[in-house]
């Protein structure tokens, strides 16, 4: 516990860290991982300050972060710093799992995307544009937009960067807390639980595909796909997950070879009509 | 409209788009000079005519006011709509109606453009792991970098071409893609975050049996309806249940999942 007040991240780090994630969280934005090319490039550029010199840690450091990661980069800028203020502990050589690590990223994604998207996008967006189609009026007047502009920059950049920097120290002290107190294994199991009930939300959210093929017979038609429904929402995507975990932990598929199972899944479905 | 004025619009439509890594990325650029209200001030001073770019601006962004564009399902891109849709309205002397009614087809092709990009990108999340793997952590970096040059050019060269060779060239251009191959990329986008999910699931779990709490957060969602954040708190409680009752003698040993197995591939 010697090492608690150290710091490996001077405040231009953080800063700096911060302006990666905002640019780039979605420049790499790809189907099956969304927004980890994003994450793993942001510890990518701190790697050599948390282990200098270290290789094989710095390795181990960046694949963590190469797993699956969507939210609303905005308002999850603040996982950012959480996970950032672990990973500074973890270098530093307090004893921070991994699982601690994954899950926290897990469990609070989706709930930060929601909250983005309903809050900010859905609400304090529309409220300024009306604000801002009101001042354009009948003669195009170029406050409206500057206005716009103005108004939502500076509330989002102060937004965005205060709670990086809260969520950087909350990281830290979390793990000050955890070590300190012993109660370590109670937290990674309980994170652990709430990061596979959230993973299991937000594959309902994001994997969407159903039968579009109809049962005709004379008059009556049927779509196969609301018998379905009636039975279990979301059956076919939800066996499909299940399916690829299966192929992956299982039978040790490799990534490659699941992605082009997926495409002649996908390709052959729609061809055929039967998915859709 | 001039060869230097398409370029101009080229460009700040690539800089509005959802995506660009330029600024403050979706901050400043698909949130910000990207809504219509605010893009419309761009086009009107590229095009020479202010109060018309503004109006047309805030006419294409009263209809897209409350849009939201979560994750990968994306109900109209409002790019292509302001920066094809706003221009050719301008130069064609048309009523702002007209930008309106070209909005929405135009926003479909932007739609198509966003799975292209994605789809395309999956190749850097291999390079990614390569790069990893090989220990080259200063190019691992550099992905979102070299990513964003799909998203420049679905983005520039669509505006550029339907701003300089008009209307007809960007009919052309969607005609262009056969449907069903359209299709199949979306549907593909649709089933392919399955992958990711199979991954985190390889992390989280524990023993077989706790495929449950991933069912239960499936089930509270697709069957259920609840929101996510109120599924968030049934998973905290049931988390506060599993600590306390039922795991006092259980330690944890997900930790023998080496790393090696979590990543080969």
């Amino acid at each position: 516990m010697t090492n608690n007040d150290r710091k490996l991240l001077s405040k231009k780090d953080l800063f700096n860290s911060y302006k990666y994630w905002m640019r780039y969280a979605l420049s790499a934005q790809n189907m099956e991982r969304m927004e980890a090319p994003g994450f793993a490039g942001m510890m990518a550029r701190v790697a050599d300050k948390l282990y200098p010199g270290d290789i094989e840690k710095q390795k181990d450091l960046v694949k963590r972060h190469t797993t699956f990661y969507n939210t609303q980069p905005m308002v999850g800028v603040v996982v950012n710093g959480i996970v950032l203020g672990m990973e500074e502990k973890k270098a530093l050589g307090e004893d921070v799992p991994d699982e601690l690590i994954q899950t926290t990223k897990t469990a609070l994604m989706g709930p930060l995307a929601g909250i983005g998207d309903s809050l900010f996008i859905g609400t304090l967006i529309p409220i300024l544009l009306s604000i801002g189609l009101g001042l354009v009026g009948e003669e195009g007047s170029i406050i409206g937009p500057i206005f716009y502009m103005v108004s939502w920059c500076s509330i989002m950049l102060v937004f965005s960067w205060v709670t990086f920097k809260y969520g950087y120290r909350l990281g830290t002290d979390a793990i000050k807390l955890i070590s300190e107190s012993g109660v370590k294994d109670k937290v990674i199991r309980f994170a652990a639980i709430v990061g596979l009930v959230v993973t299991g939300c937000i594959t309902a959210t994001y994997v969407k595909f159903g039968i579009s093929w109809q049962f005709v017979s004379g008059d009556l038609t049927k779509s196969v796909q609301s018998v379905l429904d009636g039975i279990f929402p979301g059956l076919l995507p939800l066996l499909l997950t299940l399916a690829c975990y299966w192929a992956m932990d299982k039978k040790k598929v490799s990534l490659g070879k699941l992605f082009i199972i997926i495409f002649l899944f996908a390709l052959i479905g729609k061809v055929t009509g039967i998915i859709g | 409209m001039s060869l230097f004025q398409a370029i101009l619009i080229g460009i700040f439509g690539y800089l509005s788009s959802n995506y660009n890594p330029w600024g403050f990325g979706q901050l400043t650029g698909w949130y910000g000079i990207g809504r219509p209200l605010v893009s419309g001030l761009i086009i009107g001073i590229i095009l020479g005519d202010i109060k018309t770019g503004v109006l047309m601006g805030a006419t294409v962004q009263t209809l897209y006011i409350g849009l939201v564009t979560p994750g990968l399902s994306m109900p109209a891109d409002l790019n292509t709509a302001t920066y094809i849709g706003i221009p050719l309205a301008m130069i064609s002397g048309a009523t702002e109606e007209f930008a309106l009614s070209m909005a929405v087809p135009l926003s479909a092709l932007g739609v198509a453009l966003v799975y292209a990009v994605q789809t395309v990108n999956v190749f850097w999340v291999r390079k990614m792991d390569e790069w990893v793997e090989k220990g080259n952590i200063k190019q691992v970096g550099n992905v979102p970098l070299y990513a964003s040059s799909s998203q420049a050019i679905a983005r520039f060269v669509p505006i550029f071409v339907a701003c300089y060779f008009g209307q007809g060239a960007i009919t052309a251009l969607v005609d262009a893609m056969p449907t069903w191959l359209g299709n199949t990329f979306i549907l593909f986008g649709a089933i392919l975050p399955a992958v990711g999910f199979a991954m985190l699931l390889r992390m989280c779990l524990n023993k077989n049996l706790e495929i449950f709490y991933f069912l239960l957060g499936f089930v509270m969602v697709k069957a259920m309806g609840l929101p996510i954040t109120v599924a968030l708190v049934i998973a905290c409680l049931f988390g506060y249940l599993d600590v306390k009752y039922l795991n006092e003698n259980v330690m944890i040993s997900r930790a023998t999942l080496s790393k090696e197995e979590m990543f080969d591939d």
